[in-house]
């Protein structure tokens, strides 16, 4: 069990990453790209790291975000927090509805099952081209602006003013997930994830917190969709495709489950050896799918579990690593 | 009748070795291809449709030897995960040795045309195909129900450990019945390569419907992959004739609410 730090940790180390994080890598839309999708990972996590749900249908609350925000800042005049407010509800709104006959059944079931929401929104949003634009996707997607009344506006038409937009977005985010995950809340879903059945036993409605945890992470997914629809102008069908659940789902394990600060390192990784090596050779997807086998033989607590277990041997000071060290 | 070779081999390994193999879609793609490639090599569809499960079952083979077997005991998550690890190497593997502009495959002159019945014309190929897939259901259902080794087999679904206490090689069995099942979907890929050539990326579409076949009819349960292929074969000519571009969306629909309505599936164990 992991110590919890006070929530001002956590709110001083994302805002220390989101700050750094454009001066480090290659391009400001990379680092927001990176931010977007920790968000994306995170939401992976919370079911799959904490609650012990293998969820593969993220990518339809990505999807569903990316097109909410793409049609409100196309057809309605909302500003830039309605239409993030907006999306993020709506992603809940649809996570609850798939989490509810999903969580019906365990186990194997329910990956399917999740994987066939995941299509069946897919080949909705290819059907729906009036609206979704279909095969093409959602074009000329515009950043809303912010309005503070009598203050000031602001477009964020350039990426930097942009990048700064979804930095506290993401500081926010992250902030209000960590102090769920440390929250009573949290140990019930990790206890579900122990043991399903103790936890019915001891007489939490595991239930209802299934569907609670799916409505979170159907929220913070949807809100990175609808970031991710801003950031390119465009609401690409690909969007809500199996692949981009497979993304996800991939970051999150490289990461390491159970830490949300894993699922930053995942995305962080994963998007940086993507662009690195997309250029050098096309066919790079044949040494992630090594990762992945490699990660799950050998490194079952994922990147950042290695991480902190190395720290601790430096340092000497983490006793986990005596004990067993079997995590590294 | 492809839908249900397809989840057949996936219900076969899942119900002999609870192992759920993601990887499955890329196997039916690979069949397609190595159907195509001996096409180029020979000149005749016959012998790619005849040598493809078998260069597939090899394929196979190896991969339950390097990696599947230590993927047993562990939790599904993991082996899913692992699968589609193994799903991206092939698929990569694939475009790397056939690039990436799709094969076509043509439908070899035999059964080219069509058959009228009545009023109806039906292309010869796709009644062919309804007739090897029927053909290789009967042969399974043959070997898993009345001889000696679909005995063994289903027995050690139940229990694995006592089939090995008994004097059996569970090992062994194991693997070939890993084999089988992803031969079978090379089967799939090969038979289906004419119709719609092959592709690297055919794979995912066809893992998904896999699924939905399996879950409508009950994981693990034979006679469950072959109604569930028929019924969504009954759904998406149905839906083709009103609704052309909505099957997909009717097949998972129906999919959602025969869970509600069954969550086992139709023929599955609790």
């Amino acid at each position: 069990m992991t110590r919890n730090f006070p929530l001002g940790f956590h709110i001083g180390a994302a805002t220390v990453f989101a700050f750094i994080l454009p001066f480090v890598v290659p391009s400001e839309v990379l680092a927001t790209e990176i931010l977007i999708f920790a968000l994306a990972a995170i939401g992976c996590n919370l079911l799959l790291g904490y609650t012990g749900l293998l969820s593969f249908g993220q990518a339809l609350f990505f999807g569903a975000g990316a097109y909410f925000a793409g049609l409100m800042s196309i057809h309605l005049p909302f500003g830039l927090f309605t239409v993030l407010l907006i999306s993020t509800i709506a992603g809940a709104a649809i996570a609850v509805i798939v989490g509810f006959f999903s969580i019906r059944r365990a186990g194997i079931y329910f990956v399917m099952l999740t994987l066939a929401f995941g299509q069946l929104g897919y080949y909705i949003a290819f059907l729906a081209e009036p609206l979704t634009g279909g095969e093409d996707g959602l074009l000329s997607v515009v950043r809303p602006s912010l309005t503070i009344p009598f203050i000031a506006k602001f477009d964020f038409a350039t990426n930097t003013s942009f990048y700064y937009v979804t930095a506290v977005t993401f500081v926010m985010a992250f902030t209000l997930l960590q102090r769920l995950v440390d929250s009573p809340l949290g140990s019930v879903l990790r206890a579900i994830k122990q043991n399903e059945a103790r936890a019915e036993a001891i007489g939490y409605q595991v239930r209802l917190y299934k569907i609670a945890v799916f409505a979170f992470s159907g929220a913070v997914t949807s809100l990175s969709g609808a970031l991710y629809a801003l950031m390119l102008n465009f609401a690409p069908l690909s969007n809500i495709d199996i692949e981009t659940s497979e993304v996800i789902l991939f970051m999150c394990v490289l990461g390491g489950l159970g830490s949300l600060y894993g699922s930053i390192l995942g995305a962080v990784i994963f998007l940086l050896a993507s662009d690195f090596f997309a250029e050098l050779w096309p066919r790079w997807m044949l040494l992630l799918g090594l990762m992945l086998v490699m990660i799950m033989l050998y490194m079952p607590g994922g990147l950042w579990k290695s991480v902190c277990s190395l720290f601790a041997r430096l340092s000497g000071t983490d006793d986990t690593v005596k004990k067993g060290g079997a995590n590294g | 009748m492809i839908y249900f070779l397809m989840g057949v081999g996936l219900t076969i390994i899942f119900g002999m070795m609870h192992f759920v193999n993601f990887a499955h879609g890329i196997y039916y793609a690979i069949g397609a291809y190595i159907c195509y490639q001996f096409i180029v090599w020979t000149g005749s569809f016959w012998i790619g449709l005849l040598l493809t499960p078998i260069v597939v079952g090899l394929l196979a083979y190896v991969i339950e030897r390097v990696l599947v077997r230590r993927l047993y005991k562990m939790d599904h998550a993991v082996q899913i995960l692992i699968t589609i690890g193994v799903m991206l190497i092939i698929r990569e593997g694939i475009l790397i040795v056939w690039g990436t502009v799709p094969k076509p495959v043509s439908i070899p002159p035999l059964l080219s045309g069509v058959v009228f019945f009545g009023e109806f014309a039906y292309p010869k190929y796709r009644l062919f195909i309804v007739a090897v897939a029927a053909f290789i259901a009967l042969a399974l259902w043959y070997l898993l129900d009345k001889t000696r080794f679909g005995i063994m087999v289903r027995a050690g679904s139940e229990n694995p450990k006592m089939v090995s206490l008994l004097g059996h090689d569970i090992d062994r069995l194991f693997a070939f019945t890993f084999v089988l099942g992803v031969a079978l979907a090379g089967v799939a890929g090969a038979l289906i390569s004419p119709i719609r050539g092959a592709d690297a990326f055919m794979g995912v579409e066809a893992l998904g419907i896999a699924f939905v076949v399996v879950v409508i009819g009950g994981m693990g349960s034979f006679t469950g992959a072959l109604i569930g292929g028929l019924i969504v074969g009954l759904v998406q000519s149905f839906t083709s004739g009103f609704w052309p571009q909505g099957t997909n969306v009717m097949i998972y629909s129906v999919m959602a609410l025969i869970i509600l309505l069954r969550p086992n599936g139709l023929f599955g164990r609790a």
